[in-house]
């Protein structure tokens, strides 16, 4: 797991599908809040598509991009 | 009262007598490209003041929707009528959206204008009283009210740090510190004591760049210290909205070098929320048509400024405060200060709730804004306008995160933030005084200040003074 201040986060293949026991690769993501779109590079199982989200990503950056929409 | 035929009759109303404050029928009209507020006093006879120069402007302000929400729980009766029932009455058509706490009278400036007349002499407010505004707050209008700390200068008090921490600890989302910033300047620690509190914003007297201004206004040579606090509310990680009281022949010519300064100071600078000159409290002498600047002319100084890059097409009414009393725009900043609308489209706010960016958990306090707030029953669910003004207030005057990129992939999301970081809001309230009050504007007042009683009063009448001086709600100072 990463922080999203740590510049050195943990190699993808790292993490391993717990479905279809596979190691998961960066993938296009498109992220979807209140309306708007956001394509990004996510750890995702290539077998089921699963999408592995960190604590600190889902509690840091992508929180604020939820609030800066919310209060818009 | 006679009429030229060149007037246009806008409509009707009621308002005060300047000299004696008692109600009285009241005309708006337009003579050329100016509006006015024409009231006879049986006692004191007829009086007319401008109140909005800008046909144009005033007939688009005139069509937009009025948004009335009642008052869930009364606090007072209708007996007298408006506006001597405030507290709130039955009979008022806006809820609270941000409420003032006048936690002192004290004051370490004594500036020529003051809507509070504070000095340096005065009381603090006691704490048991500011708890019990909490829970009357808490009980009557739920957690989403916003909370501004007001005065005096609520930084003289030591204990203001605690008083923040009180009103979060109570349930209040969002509080803002109505400051000269005079002790933010200079007191680093206790401005961190009020951020780790949960202070949200700093709305900082900010009358001009030039010393001649703040000597005018305020009696002292403030602008170094002025640039000390944002510098320091920078640093704190607290949010920065500039508050200019505009004055003609005294800071009118600064407007533009006003927002200059902020597009200087972003992000720590939110916004630039103007407040032309009301005659209430401490003036320095009763006002003159000469003496008035009003909301369009604000607009109008803002636009000739950025040279045509903004129209007032970029500007809008407030949503649930009588559109009369304010505008707002938001806009991009180019690297050079180039600015441009912001013209992504408003969310609505009564839509159903919305999931968090999926998969991520959503907090349990970020419900969608026309659901309840922790501790609040469906009698203090805000109004959807209402909810809509505090949602701009949250967005455009708290701190904008500008996080460092870590990771190309994930730039979508940095965009977003540094889009919010790049907004500047442009915005202004006029309040009214005992020559420019519209009853039908104070009725939908959102802005309500808590008084020791615990009554909350709508602030423009709260603040109403004659010409003599003498108030309708306020304690006289001592």
């Amino acid at each position: 797991m990463t922080t999203s201040t740590d510049p050195t986060p943990p190699n993808p293949e790292d993490l391993i599908c717990a479905k279809c026991d596979t190691p998961l690769r960066i993938g296009k993501v498109l992220a979807s809040y209140m309306g708007q779109t956001f394509p990004v590079d996510l750890p995702l199982c290539p077998t089921c598509g699963f999408v592995y989200v960190s604590e600190d990503l889902a509690e840091g950056r992508m929180l604020k991009v939820e609030q800066a929409l919310e209060d818009k | 009262m006679t009429h030229s035929d060149s007037r246009l009759l806008l409509g009707t109303t009621e308002s005060v007598c300047p000299e004696c404050l008692e109600t009285v029928p009241a005309i708006r009209y337009a003579e050329g490209d100016t509006v006015y507020l024409e009231k006879t006093c049986p006692d004191h006879g007829p009086i007319a003041t401008p109140i909005w120069r800008g046909l144009k402007s005033y007939l688009l302000w005139d069509k937009s929707p009025r948004h009335y929400a009642g008052v869930s729980k009364p606090a007072t009766a209708v007996d007298k009528g408006c506006p001597q029932d405030c507290g709130l009455c039955g009979n008022h058509l806006q809820q609270s959206c941000c409420v003032l706490l006048e936690v002192t009278s004290r004051c370490n400036l004594s500036c020529p204008v003051c809507f509070a007349s504070a000095t340096h002499t005065g009381e603090d407010m006691p704490m048991a009283t500011i708890e019990a505004w909490l829970d009357t707050l808490m009980d009557r209008a739920g957690g989403r009210v916003h909370i501004q700390l007001s005065g005096g200068e609520p930084t003289i008090r030591d204990d203001l740090p605690a008083i923040v921490a009180l009103t979060r600890r109570k349930g209040f989302s969002f509080v803002q510190l109505n400051t000269n910033g005079l002790r933010l300047s200079h007191d680093p620690s206790y401005l961190a004591a009020l951020v780790t509190a949960g202070l949200d914003c700093v709305f900082l007297q900010f009358d001009g760049v030039s010393d001649t201004v703040h000597q005018a206004l305020r009696g002292a040579r403030l602008r170094a210290v002025k640039e000390r606090a944002i510098e320091a509310c920078g640093l704190a990680g607290v949010g920065v909205v500039l508050v200019p009281t505009l004055v003609p022949g005294v800071n009118i010519d600064e407007i533009g070098a006003i927002v200059e300064f902020a597009k200087v100071h972003m992000p720590v600078v939110r916004a630039v929320h103007f407040q032309p000159i009301s005659y209430i409290g401490r003036v320095p002498a009763p006002p003159r048509p000469e003496t008035r600047f009003t909301l369009p002319e604000v607009m109008a100084a803002l636009i000739a400024h950025e040279g045509g890059a903004i129209s007032l097409s970029d500007f809008h009414p407030g949503s649930a405060e009588n559109p009369f009393c304010s505008f707002s725009g938001r806009f991009q900043v180019a690297a050079d200060g180039h600015l441009t609308a912001d013209r992504e489209p408003p969310v609505s706010c009564c839509g159903p709730p919305t999931p968090p960016l999926d998969p991520a958990p959503a907090p349990e306090d970020r419900t969608s804004c026309c659901s309840s707030a922790p501790k609040a029953d469906r009698a203090t669910v805000p109004s959807a306008a209402v909810a809509r003004a505090r949602r701009y207030v949250t967005d455009q005057w708290t701190r904008a995160d500008t996080p460092e990129p870590v990771d190309p992939g994930l730039a979508a999301f940095d965009a977003i933030l540094d889009r919010r970081a790049r907004t500047l809001g442009l915005s202004a309230m006029v309040f009214q005084d005992a020559w420019t009050l519209d009853l039908d504007r104070l009725r939908q007042c959102h802005i309500h200040v808590m008084a020791p009683d615990q009554r909350a009063i709508p602030f423009c009448a709260y603040n109403l003074t004659n010409r003599q001086g003498e108030t309708l709600h306020r304690r006289p100072a001592p």
